[in-house]
């Protein structure tokens, strides 16, 4: 299900996954290191740092796509819905997805380089 | 860090001031929007991004040398320490030396400090030897120093701990290899 | 014919004036209007503001020489703790709020928040809760354990006085207020703009106060749930923070500072909002990048939750999870950077007039940006663990605090002035302030960066000599004191310029917003007739909008039935909907906030009893304001020229109520979450968590009632989805059942919570069930409680099928007690067992 590009809760839509994902790798990561932790010096190409990782590709993927399908609503080629107050909200919301896509993905980055555990 | 720092803000509020004195020439619309998305672009977005990613580069992986990962060659030298309201109590687990509010250590050798508070929280910090660590009551955080120099280096309490947290204080002492033999030594003979 | 229309015009604005002005003499004790309950909220900061100043020198003093013993360790220990208590708690938020309440009605053309005998309440909890606070200091018992009152060191063992019942106390009393003021602003942005004011044509101050009261709505529930948990450990031995029994101290740093960092935001954005507001009227030029800087604000309305544990990077957490939080403290830059420089831009290509407002807005950037820059400095993980807790830190926090909010907020002050009093500031004297403030800051903190550096850790009452900290330590004293005159120049010249300033015009500042086109000084009632808005900057494009507005010549220009009205409309087109009525001049609030101030000092002086009687009264008190709505006699008795056209919102099935009840849920959903995650938190990073060894609750019994719950909430769901179609046949009886059945699964609940094995004082695991069994006691107990008083109301004839709003109102109450109840069962019991546990 996926709401209208006009709708304005995508104004929020991006930044609420991107704060779930932040929880989800913060609380995931507690508790993989709680009950299965890896070998501190196994360095950072444990499961844990490369779980994290495919995940947030997936969630970056699906939040560029939601920009991409906003912005291209506020296109003025689709011109049958282009009032000004639409465009707002989806030029907006397609700016939102993009931010929450970039911090998405930076989110992990650090496990490039460090080992969760320590 | 700080040099690059002081420079944005000094450019920054250099073309605010420019910005606020200039009295522009009216322009078209398109080019209006234009000028306007190139700043936001440009200072809004890239030049945070950039800094970050600077920063960042530099900043992980000194952070990765104070883990307490097993170093590279030795072994390190392990200390407890607990605090209490308002002093510090000092172990060498290996020697079974008792201390309070001093630590004698060699210099040169890497150093793992078991902290732990037997009341409230507290922090060890030695500003001369790196970042500080909390001691927390229940839990045991392990800190990595090292000492590159003998000497004599000041410590103190970093978490607020009570009254009397601004005279909770200690001394690192560090010494050559041979000088640290030779205070072991007499340690234990003390004993 | 023109002096006739003139004089019945004249006679329309003093039936306005009549219906919405204060009652006379003390009779302004039971104001709800919003310009003068945001005027009280401002004035009252102000003098927190000053107590926390002379804190501040006292401070300042002890400092400036090495080994001194102007003060000892205990007072000392006292002072810096109040310091930042005042001004964080008493000063910072309820000003902005006041600011906020002042200006939004006016700004998005309408007549009065939406709440108002809330917003007199928020009032009087925050008057009276800073009162309590500050009766402390006096008393010499306050607080002592600095303002995030850490535990142990807050915990009875180690502060045995009543100084950190005080503050939790008091506290959670003065949040009260917040969190009123949150729900109000955002349920009146969202619902009652002026027509045709859509989301897009929002002034894009009421955007940052939208996202400021989202944040109080999110924000704010953890440091109450922590202090409610830290106040039942204090009192009654509850185990949550003391790792003997299963708890741990971290967890009420963890609460402390989910509420904490998105706090430093909840100031700074409203702040940014006098910014964003000042600068094009300065500019004489639209903001640049409207959508970008709305952009800039969502994003740090949520980024700015995601990096509470970088007040935390020294307690031993796994160097990858100190990563997240480092990265997201660092993103907080982006969207500060797009304000930044979009104010540039708008700078850059408008001809700027520089007056006194534009002196503090300039001293803002100068002074924040700085404090921004040592941020992300601080956001670097190894950096941070060698200048945490020392005075780099206080000097950041300084540059950040004063720098984001207290130079715009000035900056505010002049800029409105005229408003308010309808004379303009003196510029000469008002340089005067600002140089002597700008130049005492700086002398004050920058040097104290250094001071940091060389290793000064803060909160300590006294230092020694020689350690090369003198110097600076002197130096930032006399900066202080430099300061403070600066403040005295600028108190004098306003209190001057009400006697002494020169009578401004009409829009004085050449602004666009809407709340210069009211006749200045402001009346009680805003805008004689209310316009249409389909720009953004009204007073640009309409100029005429003063004349016409005064002349009647807009909508709801005649008072009816000795109404408040106000329309509501669209919360994303701003397209009208309804009219809604107001409740006028009421003393409840008053009377609720001096029980709610009797069960705060009862609780202080542990007179349980007297605090549960006191609870009770404060119950009934908001019960009986709650009953006073509607068709009720003294709100909007059923009549015979009710509008039609757009209707009264109480005939309708969706009105700002409704929209109160969600956001106060969500504020309540977030408290709720805390506890969930205390309670994970706990269960596995707690050293010493434990179980007990058999299920200390009887879980057939507890499901049944669970059982007996969703029946209840199904027979009144029924009852509203009728009601939605017109229908109220046997809606009272359906109500009384409802009720009835609501009420035997209380009884249920209590029992099982009566015959419980529960060790909430041996066991952190029992101690939050206990909590959450308490919390779930109190929300269907209310539940039911309201529907038996709308079953009264259905009686009396106040709710029924022309009148169906009240019903529907709280049934997003009943849904949610329900959805509490069950998930409480997964979570708190189930998921337990299934784990393994018992």
């Amino acid at each position: 299900m996926t709401p209208s590009p006009f709708h304005p809760i995508n104004l929020v839509l991006g930044l609420i996954i991107w704060a779930l994902w932040f929880v989800l790798l913060y609380g995931g990561l507690s508790i993989g290191c709680a009950f299965a932790p890896p070998d501190a010096g196994d360095g950072a190409w444990t499961w844990i740092n490369a779980a994290s990782l495919v995940v947030a590709l997936m969630v970056t993927g699906y939040l560029l796509t939601c920009a991409y399908a906003c912005w291209k609503a506020s296109s003025p080629s689709s011109a049958a819905k282009a009032q000004p107050l639409n465009t707002f909200i989806s030029k907006t919301s397609a700016a939102v997805y993009l931010v929450s896509a970039v911090a998405s993905l930076m989110l992990v980055l650090p496990g490039v380089r460090l080992p969760p555990c320590v | 860090m700080f040099g690059w720092f002081t420079f944005v803000l000094v450019v920054v509020v250099g073309l605010w001031l420019y910005a606020i004195r200039r009295a522009p020439e009216p322009v078209s619309k398109a080019r209006a929007r234009q000028v306007q998305n190139r700043w936001i672009l440009w200072g809004g977005l890239v030049l945070p991004i950039t800094s970050m990613a600077v920063i960042l580069a530099f900043g992980v992986p000194a952070g990765h040398q104070m883990l307490p990962l097993p170093p590279a060659e030795g072994k390190a030298l392990r200390i407890n320490v607990t605090a209490h309201q308002w002093w510090w109590e000092v172990q060498y687990p290996d020697s079974g030396i008792q201390l309070k509010d001093e630590l004698h250590v060699p210099a040169g050798v890497p150093l793992d400090l078991h902290l732990t508070s037997a009341d409230v929280i507290h922090s060890f910090w030695v500003p001369r030897l790196g970042g500080k660590l909390d001691m927390l009551p229940g839990r045991t955080n392990v800190l990595r120093l090292q000492a590159d120099e003998p000497g004599t280096y000041r410590g103190q309490c970093a978490e607020f701990c009570g009254t009397h947290h601004a005279h909770m204080k200690f001394t690192v002492t560090a010494y050559s290899p041979e000088d640290y033999q030779a205070w072991l030594r007499e340690e234990t003979v003390n004993d | 014919m023109t002096n006739l229309s003139e004089e019945a015009n004249c006679k329309r604005e003093a039936q306005l004036e009549h219906v919405w002005g204060n009652l006379p003499g003390w009779g302004a004790l039971a104001a709800v209007n919003h310009t003068s309950i945001g005027f009280r909220f401002m004035a009252t900061g102000m003098i927190f503001f000053l107590i926390g100043g002379v804190l501040a020198m006292l401070i300042r003093t002890q400092l400036a020489m090495p080994e001194q013993e102007i003060i000892e360790a205990s007072l000392y220990n006292q002072i810096f703790t109040m310091h930042g208590t005042v001004m964080m708690f008493l000063f910072a938020i309820p000003v902005l709020e006041g600011v906020a309440m002042y200006l939004v009605p006016k700004m998005i053309g309408t007549r009065d928040l939406v709440f108002p005998r809330l917003s007199a309440l928020g009032y009087y909890c925050y008057l009276f809760g800073g009162v309590i606070i500050l009766s402390s200091l006096v008393l010499e018992v306050a607080p002592d354990a600095g303002w995030f009152m850490y535990t142990p060191l807050s915990s009875n063992t180690y502060s045995p006085g009543p100084g950190s019942d005080f503050w939790l106390l008091g506290i959670t009393f003065v949040e009260i207020s917040a969190i009123s003021a949150g729900v109000e602003l955002v349920v009146s942005i969202l619902r009652t703009r002026a027509n045709g004011m859509a989301l897009n044509k929002m002034p894009i101050f009421c955007w940052y106060i939208l996202a400021m009261a989202l944040m109080i709505v999110f924000g704010f529930p953890p440091l109450i749930l922590g202090s409610v948990l830290l106040e039942l450990e204090r009192a009654v031995g509850f185990v949550f923070f003391e790792t003997s029994g299963g708890g741990d101290p971290l967890l009420w740093q963890h609460l402390f500072w989910m509420f904490g960092h998105p706090e430093v935001y909840i100031i700074f954005l409203p702040a940014a909002g006098i910014v964003s507001t000042l600068i094009p009227v300065f500019a004489r030029q639209p903001l640049v990048g409207y959508r970008w800087v709305v952009l800039g604000i969502i994003t740090m309305g949520f980024v700015s939750f995601g990096l509470w544990v970088h007040h935390m990077f020294t307690v031993g957490i796994p160097q990858l999870a100190q990563a997240f939080f480092s990265i997201a403290s660092m993103l907080v830059a982006v969207p500060t950077g797009i304000q930044i420089f979009a104010w540039l831009a708008t700078l850059w290509q408008g001809k700027v007039v520089f007056h006194l407002p534009m002196l503090w807005i300039v001293g803002f950037l100068v002074v924040f940006v700085c404090g921004g820059l040592t941020g992300v400095m601080l956001a670097l993980v190894p950096f941070n663990w060698q200048v945490h807790d020392t005075h780099f830190v206080v000097a950041h926090l300084h540059y950040v605090l004063v720098g984001g909010m207290l130079f715009p907020l000035i900056a505010g002050f002049y800029y409105w002035l005229p408003h308010v009093s309808g004379r303009m500031p003196s510029d000469k004297m008002g340089r005067w302030g600002f140089w002597l403030f700008f130049g005492g800051f700086n002398t004050t903190f920058l040097l104290m960066h250094l001071t940091g550096l060389l290793g000064m850790p803060r909160r300590v009452y006294t230092y020694e000599a020689g350690l090369g900290w003198d110097w600076l330590n002197l130096i930032s004293s006399i900066g202080g004191f430099i300061m403070a005159i600066g403040v005295a120049v600028i108190i004098v010249d306003i209190v001057l310029h009400f006697r002494f300033g020169r009578r401004a015009e009409q829009n004085p500042w050449g602004a666009d917003t809407l709340e210069w086109a009211i006749p200045m000084p402001v009346n009680a009632y805003n805008f004689s007739s209310m316009p249409d808005i389909t720009t953004r900057h009204p007073m640009w494009e309409n100029p005429e909008l003063v004349e016409s507005i005064a002349a009647g010549e807009h909508g709801l220009a005649e008072v009816q039935s000795l109404r408040r009205d106000i329309y509501g409309s669209d919360a994303v087109t701003g397209k009208v909907r309804e009219v809604v009525h107001l409740p006028t001049n009421s003393w409840l609030p008053l009377m609720t906030a001096t029980v709610l101030a009797v069960v705060c000092v009862s609780l202080l002086i542990k007179a349980y009893l007297i605090a549960l009687a006191a609870a009770a009264v404060a119950l009934v008190l908001v019960l009986r304001w709650s009953w006073e709505n509607g068709a009720h006699p003294r709100a909007a008795p059923v009549g015979t020229n009710d509008p039609v056209d757009p209707p009264l919102h109480s005939r309708t099935c969706d009105g700002p109520g409704l929209w109160g009840m969600v956001v106060s849920l969500m504020a309540n959903g977030t408290l709720y979450v805390s506890l969930l995650f205390g309670w994970f938190y706990l269960w596995t990073a707690a050293p010493q968590w434990s179980t007990p060894e058999t299920s200390p609750l009887a879980l057939i019994p507890l499901a049944a009632s669970g059982i007996l719950l969703t029946l209840a909430v199904m027979i009144y769901h029924g009852a509203v989805s009728r009601l939605r179609k017109r229908n109220a046949g046997s809606l009272g009886l359906r109500l009384w059942l409802a009720s009835a059945i609501g009420f035997t699964h209380w009884c249920l609940l209590a029992w099982v919570l009566q015959t419980s094995s529960l060790q909430p004082t041996e066991l952190a695991h029992d101690a939050v069930l206990t909590v959450a069994l308490y919390y779930l006691l109190l929300h269907s107990g209310l539940a039911m409680i309201f529907t038996v008083l709308q079953a009264l109301r259905v009686q009396r004839g106040y709710v029924g099928s022309s009148l169906p709003y009240e019903p529907i109102v709280i049934q997003p109450f009943w849904v949610y007690t329900l959805g509490v109840f069950w998930l409480s069962f997964a979570m708190f019991l189930l998921l337990p067992m299934a784990w393994g546990a018992p």
